[in-house]
């Protein structure tokens, strides 16, 4: 992404920037149809950047980028010391050589990296869309849209920038947009043009010649802000985000619309909540850093003693020698050779790290990533997804995962309505198919019900009662009346196509769900008009006349109509919140309340989301009296929403129960096993949903975040910054009792020991707590000092939900806890939404498979189901942390004990920074000679097999507390090394000191010394490795042995004559292996080091698994005897909650529907022109416009929670 | 769900390294593996260790330190003008009992760093494989002489070669000295002598030197190194093979002449009187040194001391002990799992 673009991003996050940026932009001006004018502010045009790098500065950022490792750097700066001629006490290729090979293989792997993010840039920016230039429409290319364009978007387009809705195909400028992909919610939203602009419609000559002028607020993040003014011919018009298309829309419904675009690429709402693209480094990486430098400490001190060893040596012993090996007298000075040697010495010694080290860490890495990428449990065929490992750098951070950042819809729900049972007068309905899986896919292969009298059935619908089917056969009334109900009472549009099929517009997936399934039993909703309602009942058409809408809304909680049958009778049907509803039914219903109560009872257990069904026969005297009241109370200049909501409430009386809904938000298959096996795990789940609260709540108790026996759930949501600090508070006292509220009072000032006694008080804390907050309250909290208390409380409690988040929120909420609480934070989400919270936490997770690309994209893993999470985190995370550490403690010790060596060597060689081991073996040792072994260690080693890993999801626990490879680990491995170096250096001299060969022939020269220790040093990384692979595959024999062959054939190679005549410099150690390998006593010398440097490691081994073991260890133990006796493969008990908790009713959408189907603004008249019509009900339109708008921004400036209007 | 077709799947192969299920044995330390191994090691490293100690005893050596001994001799050398001037030195020894076999001599420095850096460094691989006699870019500081001509054999290690001779003669009786019989071949490997070292031509060695000057410490030329042999000169005369051999300690021996078994010594050394006659020219006290000759006979496991036999006794006492504990560890966690299932 740009700079221009990157940095408003940060706005939020960072307010002093604020002034800064706006010295860049204020505001924005825009000209339709002026791209000359346009062309002055240089605004951003709609092409857009997730790639890092072009061709050009590919190679400085990439080089600064990787000269950003410590230990890149590090060995930049030995080969620069390597040059000095005076200390280099290698030959240059030892350094340069692995530095350039792991310098390219980077950043090739980079380039590629980028080259896929460039060509999906490319992909989306060469999107076409059709622009208007020159007085007629022209397809372009989405990059070359620019501001002020107007163009032309139909229907299930994607929005190509932000744009100002002019017309659209609808009367009145309306137009229908799903938002998914920007806030996750997946009803439809309106927008509607201005009424002065909605007339040019789609007439293109009068578009060409639109030249309003909009002056808006410079681009920013927020999604459900919009402050502007249109200036056309002469007048102004206010606009708020009513009036604009955000990009990452998709038009629904709405065969066309035309929008000027106001904001594009880079600027436009979506990508200034994408955040930034950030490199990212797993936990590991960064302690090796630490370990790095600490490595490079110890260096020091060695090369001090050394140096230091070599001034007195120099001065004792050498000063003499001089005059007599070397020819220039010359006094040097001693102090001056020790400085020298010191840097000579940090050269030998480098090899501690290897720079093979990184590049078998990346070789591993991307091991592992294509495990994943095969692994067939992580496939799903519904979509044909594999599993796809997007980032090859972050897996073993996948083993460590302490917090999960988890979106709802279309990643724990599957974004599917369906309606699954019914209580009707009593008498439940849909019982037999809720349980398993496979039942139900049992049930759906046998053609299990006729529908053939009704050609509307939706087929895929699972709720297949026969009895219910036999009830209406029979027909029972209340039946009857109960499905009536449900296809008469709701906001839902539908359409008939030529074919007759019909398609319902929904505002909401919940009433979808209910109008199909009453079509699927025979009541179908044909179609509306603002006063009348047709539905088929049982395959007649009937008419009723719709006399009122009592319109949803948050208070309410409920919904009614008023409408008149045929036969005259008005009835007022009822559906809404049960514990609303129950208090409005007439006495004689009390029996059934309370059965139904009870069926209720048991939905919410199953965690469906509810209604409760009513209805009532109204009075025709009564209700004409009524209606006249409403009227004067609508014509009411003040107090006008009391006045109708009290007449609502006075018709909304003595109602009859028909019974219940249950709707299930369909969770994604495995959610709840998932979930409870990563609880089990120790991982804390936090559901950021930009739902709202009830929706979030009833999800987060239908997939056993939220449980029954939780001891307290606090809701923060507060509407200022006060209130929230009150409600943090409460909630902390209640968590610790009255005594600690004093501390609590003083918030961030004294936050370091805050964290600490957080970490204290976690202790103390007994039983599970869960928090809901909402978003405007999470914005006062991120905003002021509370955050760190409303942190400490987050953490304290088992589950979190945040819900009407933004996109950004999500993200400062994980970038929060990332960066107090020291925690690995993954996040998973399916949309755009979910893209900044993916790129802010360590690891991101896509939900792949789905329409919408941009977070699987952004992600650093993609799978198309949450379930595979579990296998993903408890087996593949698990392996590649094991692994990965187990590399880690081989590679350090084996480069010690390989190292250390010199040092030892030192003390007898007067600390002249000679090498005990040839050239050649210095540089192949690590990439050669001992690579492939703990390669495949690292990327097949397992220490209990996949299935233990996912039943036992403790063994995770490790990773979280970092125990396999930490400080300590560190020391273990160095004194492991220091020993072996040791023992490898000291028993070869004592067995050399005075040694002859067999023949007399003297073998206590340097060469044969080196060969020895080589071979000596190959063995016990050998064996050792050996002793640590704990899953012996072919791989390890073949790379184990192979080493050790490859070892003595490049012996025999290196030690050759031939190559020797060709390269007498060289290969200076000819004859070698002929010489001293034919030796026994060098060969008891090679055995007793092998013995010597391995028999203590395996006693510690032993007695460490008989006294600590572990449980891997001891499930390892049990495997071994499972593979004996051929293992029953133990299927965990189906989580199923019981619970007597009256879960959420299902209401997803928002006021103001009700209004928009008695005005019939969002009908499409059936006589085609739509403009001829329109004088008349413009006036009215506009008023109910307004009215929603009004609305809209009432419930904005209150921030109350839920009426909030997204978008 | 519908199904995909097959050609669509994008199903990952099932091989068993792609599901990582790759058959596979698992290495467990169960106890009563870990205690054999530990066990077999132990009466393994006991037994070589037992053997190498009698052996090593065995052993005959005999080891005449001369830097004090022939004390006038190195106060002669402590001074650098006095290169040129001769200077010999009797040590006389009894050997009380025969040494038999082949008897080997060596010549051992004490606190002789051959293996500095720089030292090690400075020799010209090409130049002693014959193909470029003025190759002397490795050498540093021994490159030129001061005239530019290049040193043939150049660099450090050349230059400092040890330059002792040593001779042994044998009291027959009181009147007669026998000149103990020594051959000055078979002293290097084979792959030194005929592979590493290489004269520039086989004859006429003088002229192929030609252009090129003797190191500095040298009395002589390199193609006069041996004046009895002319095969033993040039690059490829046997003492100066074994030198340039760097030792990987300041404390060495370097095989210097092997017995030629005949005549009186066809079973090896008698017993008797011995003298070593030594020209001694190697300066050590210069640097603190010391410098002894050694007959030995090599065993089967080489010359080395006690060393190796010690070391694996050592580690085979400890792997034993070390196996008795684990085994009561063993029994004891043994017992205290059982007890509590009782």
């Amino acid at each position: 992404m740009s700079l221009e673009s990157s940095s408003p991003c940060q706005l939020s996050l960072l307010p002093h920037r604020l002034s800064h940026q706006s010295v860049a932009e204020v505001e924005r001006i825009v000209k339709a149809n002026d791209r000359e004018y346009n062309g002055k502010f240089q605004y951003a045009d709609n092409r857009i950047h997730t790639s890092k790098y072009n061709i050009i500065t590919f190679l400085p950022i990439n080089l600064f980028e990787q000269f950003q490792r410590v230990a890149n750097t590090y060995f930049l700066f030995l080969l620069i010391l390597q040059l000095i001629p005076e200390i280099s006490s290698l030959t240059w290729f030892t350094t340069i050589v692995p530095l350039v090979l792991v310098i390219t293989m980077t950043a090739a792997k980079d380039a590629a990296d980028d080259y896929f993010r460039h060509r999906n840039d490319n992909q989306v920016n060469n999107r076409q869309s059709e622009v208007l230039s020159d007085g007629k429409l022209q397809n372009e290319k989405w990059m070359n849209v620019k501001v002020g364009d107007i163009i032309k978007l139909e229907n299930n387009q994607f929005v190509a920038a932000d744009l100002l809705l002019l017309s659209s195909s609808e009367p009145h400028g309306l137009c229908y947009i799903e938002t998914a992909e920007l806030d996750g919610e997946t009803n439809l939203k309106v927008r509607h043009a201005l009424a002065v602009t909605s007339e040019l419609g789609a007439d293109i000559s009068r578009l060409a010649k639109f030249d309003g002028t909009v002056v808006c607020e410079a681009p920013n993040n927020k999604l459900d802000r919009f402050v502007g003014v249109l200036s056309w011919k002469d007048s102004k018009h206010p606009l708020s985000d009513q009036r604009i298309l955000l990009r990452g829309c998709v038009l629904r419904n709405t065969s066309w619309c035309f929008g000027m675009v106001i904001f594009a690429g880079p600027d436009t709402k979506l990508m200034q909540n994408s955040g930034k693209t950030k490199f990212k480094r797993t936990s590991i990486d960064r302690f090796m850093n630490t370990v790095v430098l600490w490595i490079f400490g110890f260096l020091v001190c060695l090369g001090i003693i050394l140096a230091i060893g070599n001034s007195i040596w120099e001065n004792q012993v050498g000063g003499q020698f001089r005059t007599f090996l070397f020819q220039n007298k010359k006094e040097k000075s001693f102090v001056f050779s020790g400085f020298l040697m010191f840097w000579s010495y940090i050269i030998i010694l480098n090899t501690v790290v290897p720079i093979s080290l990184y590049v078998s860490m990346e070789v591993i890495r991307l091991g592992h990533s294509y495990f994943i990428n095969w692994d067939r449990k992580m496939y799903y065929s519904g979509k044909a997804a594999p599993a796809e490992a997007r980032t090859t750098m972050l897996n073993e951070e996948l083993g460590q995962i302490e917090y999960v950042f988890s979106d709802k819809t279309g990643t724990l729900t599957e974004n599917i309505m369906t309606f699954k049972k019914c209580s009707i007068n009593g008498r439940l309905y849909g019982e037999e198919h809720d349980d398993s899986v496979q039942k139900k896919e049992i049930t759906k292969k046998k053609e299990p019900m006729d529908f053939s009298e009704n050609s509307q059935a939706d087929r895929s619908s699972q709720f297949l009662d026969p009895s219910l089917k036999e009830a209406i056969r029979s027909g029972d009334p209340k039946v009857h009346e109960f499905f009536r109900l449900l296809a008469l009472c709701h906001t839902v549009m539908s359409e008939e196509d030529s074919s007759g099929k019909l398609t319902y517009q929904v505002q909401s997936p919940d009433e979808g769900a209910l109008v199909t399934a009453a079509s699927n039993y025979g009541f179908i909703f044909k179609s509306r008009t603002p006063d009348s309602i047709t539905i088929e009942e049982l395959g007649t058409l009937v008419t009723y006349q719709l006399l009122a809408f009592l319109d949803f809304n948050n208070i309410r909680k409920r919904m009614s109509v008023i409408v008149q049958n045929p036969a005259g009778q008005i009835k007022l049907y009822s559906k809404g919140a049960d514990t609303i509803l129950f208090e409005r039914l007439h006495p004689s219903s009390k029996d059934l309340l309370s059965l139904t109560s009870d069926h209720l009872s048991d939905f919410a257990g199953e965690g469906l989301r509810t209604l409760a069904i009513a209805y009532r026969e109204v009075d025709d005297k009564y209700f004409k009296e009524w209606h006249k009241r409403r009227e004067v109370a609508s014509a009411a200049t003040h107090g006008r929403d009391d006045q109708i909501a009290r007449l609502y409430e006075e018709v909304e009386r003595e109602l009859t129960l028909l019974g219940a809904t249950a709707v299930e938000d369909k969770l994604q298959e495995g959610v709840i096993e998932t979930i409870a096996s990563l609880s089990l795990a120790n991982i804390k789940i936090w559901v950021l949903t930009g739902d709202k609260q009830e929706t979030a709540v009833n999800i987060g108790y239908a997939c056993n975040v939220l449980t029954e026996d939780m001891n307290d759930v606090f809701v923060i949501a507060g509407n200022t910054v006060g209130d929230v600090r009150g409600e943090v508070r409460k909630a902390k006292e209640s968590l610790f009792g009255q005594n600690n509220s004093v501390v609590d009072g003083h918030a961030a000032c004294e936050e370091p020991q805050q964290l600490e006694l957080a970490s204290v008080r976690e202790d103390t804390v007994t039983g599970d707590y869960a928090l809901v907050i909402n978003g405007h309250s999470l914005a006062h909290a991120l905003e002021s000092d509370i955050k760190h208390d409303l942190l400490e409380l987050a953490c304290l409690c088992k589950a979190v939900i945040c819900c009407r988040v933004t996109p950004l929120q999500k993200a400062q909420v994980v970038e929060l806890v990332k960066t107090h609480r020291n925690a690995v934070t993954l996040a998973i989400g399916d949309g755009a939404n979910d893209v900044s919270m993916i790129k802010s936490a360590h690891i991101g997770v896509g939900i792949s498979g789905q329409e919408g690309l941009q977070a699987a994209l952004a992600s650093d893993y993609s799978f198309a189901q949450f379930r595979f999470l579990q296998r993903l985190l408890l087996v593949h995370g698990r392996w590649s942390y094991f692994r990965m550490c187990k590399f880690l403690c081989y590679f350090l010790y084996k480069n010690f004990a390989f190292t250390l060596v010199h040092f030892w060597f030192g003390f007898f060689c007067g600390f002249s920074a000679q090498t005990v081991y040839d050239q050649w073996f210095i540089t192949l040792f690590n990439i050669v000679y001992t690579s492939l072994p703990v390669l495949a260690m690292g990327i097949f080693d397992q220490d209990v097999n996949d299935q233990n890993s996912m039943d036992c999801p403790q063994l995770y626990e490790p990773g979280q507390l970092n125990l396999l490879f930490n400080k300590r680990k560190f020391f273990i491995c160095m004194a492991h090394g220091i020993y072996t170096s040791l023992v490898l250096f000291f028993i070869p001299y004592g067995a050399f000191y005075n040694v002859a060969g067999e023949d007399g022939q003297h073998v206590a020269d340097y060469q044969s010394f080196a060969v020895t220790m080589a071979t000596s040093l190959v063995f016990v990384v050998s064996v050792q490795i050996a002793l640590d692979t704990s899953y012996w595959t072919a791989i390890s024999h073949v790379f184990i042995w192979g080493s050790l062959a490859a070892y003595f054939i490049i012996l025999l190679t290196t030690h050759n004559n031939n190559i020797f005549g060709m390269f007498p410099n060289q290969f200076p150690f000819v004859g070698n292996i002929q010489n001293s390998l034919t030796q026994r006593c060098i060969w008891l010398v090679i055995l007793l080091t092998t013995v010597a440097s391995v028999m203590p490691v395996v006693a510690f081994r032993f007695l460490r698994m008989a006294l600590y073991p572990t449980l891997s260890d001891q499930i390892r133990r049990r495997q071994k005897a499972q593979q004996k006796a051929r293992p029953t493969r133990r299927q965990r008990p189906q989580t199923r909650r019981s619970s007597s908790r009256r879960s959420g009713y299902a209401f997803a959408h928002q006021e103001g529907y009700g209004e928009l189907i008695t005005s019939g603004k969002n009908m499409r008249a059936k006589n085609p022109p739509p403009t001829s019509g329109l004088e008349k009900p413009l006036y009215n339109s506009t008023g109910w416009l307004e009215n929603l708008c009004k609305k809209t921004t009432d419930t904005l400036s209150s921030f109350s929670q839920d009426q909030t209007v997204k978008l | 769900m519908k199904e995909i077709p097959e050609h669509l799947s994008r199903m990952p192969d099932n091989t068993a390294v792609k599901q990582q299920k790759l058959p596979a044995h698992e290495v467990r330390f169960s106890a009563k593996f870990v205690l054999c191994i530990f066990f077999g090691t132990g009466a393994f490293c006991l037994c070589v260790g037992v053997i190498l100690i009698l052996s090593a005893k065995r052993a005959k050596k005999i080891e005449i330190n001369y830097t004090t001994i022939c004390a006038n001799c190195a106060e002669l050398r402590e001074n650098p003008f006095n290169f040129n001037r001769e200077c010999r030195c009797s040590i006389p020894f009894y050997l009380p009992e025969i040494l038999e076999g082949n008897v080997h001599m060596y010549y051992k420095l004490y606190g002789f760093y051959q293996n500095l850096y720089r030292y090690i460094k400075s020799r010209s691989n090409t130049q002693l494989v014959g193909e470029n006699i003025k190759d002397v870019k490795d050498c540093t500081p021994f490159t030129v002489s001061r005239d530019g001509t290049p040193i043939a054999p150049c660099g450090a290690i050349a230059n400092s070669m040890f330059n002792d001779t040593i001779m042994l003669s044998y009291k027959l009786n009181s009147s007669v000295q026998v000149r103990v019989p020594m051959l000055k071949k078979g002293l290097t490997w084979w792959t030194d002598k005929y592979v590493k070292f290489q004269n520039p031509s086989l004859n006429d060695l003088p002229s192929k030197f030609a252009g090129s000057t003797k190191p500095p410490n040298w009395p002589k030329p390199v193609y006069e190194l041996d004046k009895n042999n002319p095969d033993n000169n040039g690059f490829l005369n046997d003492d100066f093979i074994v030198w340039m051999r760097t030792a990987a300690f300041p404390t060495f021996k370097k095989l210097y002449r092997r017995l030629y078994r005949i005549h009186y010594f066809a079973q090896g050394l008698p017993a008797g009187n011995y003298t070593f006659h030594i020209s001694y020219n190697f300066p050590v006290t210069r640097f603190g040194g010391e410098k002894s000759v050694v007959l030995s006979i090599p065993t089967w496991c080489g010359g080395g001391g006690f060393f190796l036999g010690v070391a694996y006794t050592v580690t085979g006492a400890l792997t034993w002990m070390a196996s008795f504990a684990l085994m009561a560890f063993h029994l004891a966690w043994e017992k205290k799992k059982v007890t509590p299932k009782e």
